[in-house]
């Protein structure tokens, strides 16, 4: 006699999974959901002031008190000098925007592909690009030194006479990131007026009502409204992506159009752009970790399937990110470059040798080691120290390519090891700064945006085929 | 002394707010003297609602090409009034026009069309208007003026369809 079917040798565990354990599944009234928006926002431990106050003092003394002592001094307090002129300060600057590239990746290519996971931490990610590009330009202005003279580099006459030069890659990055940052920070107010409007109508009186009144602008949702508003986000989530992708190659440039041996690559365009997302990635799994843990309520909005999407997201980036850094590495090793082959013997074999094995376990041991699994994807605390690990990576990625890559040149009477100085307070300032605006945030915008969450769950239901409740996605936009 | 009044139907939902948007097409209020107010984007299929019109694509488009008259003046133009010559560079480059046209045709773009969204909806604008704050907790508002004498037979109707409430409204600051 002869079996029809080899049984299951265990049941499914899809068989038993409840489909309310997703957001869209799980809708409550708007009302409950913007009191527990609300809530959140203005629900605060006195911890969390104790952390605010230690942020803005690390804040005050290493970008207030250190940044004064290396204007007035000048940048002999760094460690830049021959040949390292480019140190800590451009490393903290390509990390940073790296970091904003995942908010505006996050929010545009998840909303123009109709990725419905987004919903709930789109906002959060946004907020990251603008906090991060922040941190970008204020390490452009350490690396510049003489911060009061930077008007140079605006196309204005000056009294010297000479405009700026357009065929410089240090131009095209200021054009870039100016409108990157203008954009995005458009693009995060444009969803945003909504949630406004809905934080000015449960706010009674005193100065947060004539805040969110402001910032409003008069919105009320009505049909031109809303037509309006939905049109400018469409052309906000096409046309920021291709600019995203520009910023993070034009600072590639910076790199790839010098004749130094090790940056002189065709690949670092899309290495760095994969790069930058590995990184944005992984800091929106840490933040959505603080946010889940620290404000009230919001393990309603962000569950378990956020985090498997982000994980899900983190493992592909981070595969494509070891197949650009293999391509880059690939040609100096077989190249026979004498130069380059100095630059890559020196960074895997020289006195730092530890911090690229580092960067490597970091970058792709760790990811692939843990993302494959869902269960451990879905664990917040997991996902959030991987997300930390590839962070320390990708800045130690950036610290091998910047001034560990500058040590070696055509000129060997000037091959010098850089330490950083100054630089590491400064550092620490920015990454206090990045938080210490980013709990700010948190206690004065509503980081859900309700409304898009709403119009997904009236979007989704379930219908019933065969035995099962599968999800049904109407299309309502 | 006017003679109509401005009401403002509530619903819970989209379906009797459909139902109550074709019983005032019925009655005969035009579409122009109806407006529906909701927390979130609605259709306008939905509801039975002639598309609204919006001009923002339009003024982001004049705004992405002002970005490349800008751009091209920044490589071409500025090189041309006070050429800076470089050894072996070229003063009209076309691979760096293409980089800075594009970051200001794209800046041009979405600038203009964030310029456009206010244009178009009026914003900023602070002055009274008729609104509940229910609007933002999910339910749907519609707007509309109907002869003052003939209020009662709106508001019925309405009602009928599903309406939670039908009053007439005040412009109140938001």
């Amino acid at each position: 006699m002869t079996s029809i079917a080899k049984p299951f040798a265990r049941p499914h565990a899809e068989e038993h999974e409840d489909p309310r354990q997703y957001l869209m599944h799980d809708p409550l009234p708007r009302g409950q959901m913007n009191a527990m928006v609300m809530e959140a926002m203005h629900t605060t431990s006195p911890i969390f002031w104790v952390i605010t106050g230690i942020l803005a003092a690390i804040v005050v003394f290493s970008l207030g008190y250190e940044w004064y002592r290396l204007i007035m001094e000048g940048q002999g307090l760094a460690g830049v000098t021959r040949p390292d002129y480019w140190g800590v300060f451009l490393v903290n600057t390509v990390f940073w925007i790296g970091i904003s590239h995942a908010g505006t990746f996050i929010s545009a290519i998840l909303r123009v592909l109709k990725v419905e996971s987004r919903r709930p931490f789109t906002r959060a990610a946004e907020l990251m690009t603008t906090f991060g590009l922040v941190q970008a330009g204020l390490s452009i202005f350490m690396h510049l030194g003489r911060v009061w003279l930077v008007y140079w580099m605006f196309p204005i006459p000056n009294e010297r006479r000479i405009w700026p030069d357009f065929h410089s890659p240090l131009m095209w990055d200021l054009m870039a990131i100016t409108t990157y940052l203008l954009c995005s920070t458009m693009y995060l107010f444009l969803p945003l007026i909504p949630d406004l409007a809905m934080a000015r109508d449960r706010t009674q009186g005193g100065w947060l009502k004539h805040f969110y009144r402001i910032l409003a602008l008069g919105f009320r949702g009505t049909e031109g409204e809303w037509k309006n508003l939905t049109t400018a986000m469409n052309i906000f989530a096409f046309a920021i992506i291709p600019v995203m992708f520009s910023v993070h190659t034009i600072v590639s440039w910076d790199f790839a159009m010098a004749t130094r041996p090790g940056w002189s690559s065709t690949v670092f365009g899309p290495y760095f752009v994969i790069g930058a997302l590995h990184s944005g990635m992984a800091a929106v799994a840490i933040v959505l970790f603080l946010l889940r843990s620290s404000m009230k309520h919001y393990k309603y909005f962000i569950r378990a399937e956020h985090f498997n999407t982000i994980g899900m997201l983190m493992l592909l980036v981070s595969m494509a990110w070891a197949y650009f850094y293999f391509n880059d590495y690939l040609v100096p090793w077989y190249g026979g470059d004498k130069w380059d082959k100095l630059v890559q013997e020196y960074t895997e074999k020289g006195p730092l040798w530890y911090l690229w094995y580092t960067m490597l376990i970091c970058n792709i041991v760790v990811p692939w080691a843990i993302l494959w699994n869902k269960k451990w994807r879905q664990t917040p605390w997991l996902l959030a120290s991987v997300g930390l690990l590839i962070n320390v990576g990708m800045w130690l990625e950036r610290y091998l390519i910047i001034p560990v890559g500058v040590t070696i040149n055509r000129q060997p009477f000037t091959w010098r090891q850089y330490y950083p100085r100054i630089e590491i307070p400064m550092t620490i300032g920015t990454f206090a700064l990045f938080l210490l605006l980013y709990m700010l945030a948190s206690r004065l915008i509503p980081l859900i945006p309700v409304w898009e969450v709403q119009e997904g769950q009236e979007a989704h239901m379930l219908r019933k085929v065969g035995k099962a409740e599968v999800s049904t996605l109407s299309d309502l936009e | 002394m006017s003679d109509t009044t401005t009401l403002l139907a509530m619903f819970e939902d989209l379906e009797p707010a459909a139902e109550g948007l074709d019983k005032l097409q019925q009655f005969g209020v035009k579409d122009q003297d109806m407006n529906v107010i909701s927390g979130i984007p609605v259709k306008n299929t939905i509801l039975g609602r002639p598309p609204a019109i919006t001009h923002v694509a339009r003024i982001g488009l004049f705004g992405a090409s002002l970005g490349v008259f800008l751009g091209l003046f920044f490589i071409y133009g500025i090189p041309f009034l006070y050429p800076l010559l470089v050894g072996g560079q070229a003063i009209f480059p076309v691979p760096q026009g293409l980089i800075i046209t594009f970051e200001m045709t794209m800046l041009g773009l979405m600038g203009f069309s964030f310029i456009g969204m206010f244009v178009d909806s009026g914003f900023p604008s602070y002055t009274p208007k008729a609104y509940t704050p229910e609007i933002s907790d999910g339910k749907i508002a519609v707007l509309f003026s109907c002869p003052t004498g003939e209020q009662e037979k709106f508001i019925e109707a309405l009602k009928e369809a599903g309406a939670e409430s039908v009053e007439p409204v005040e412009a109140r600051h938001l």
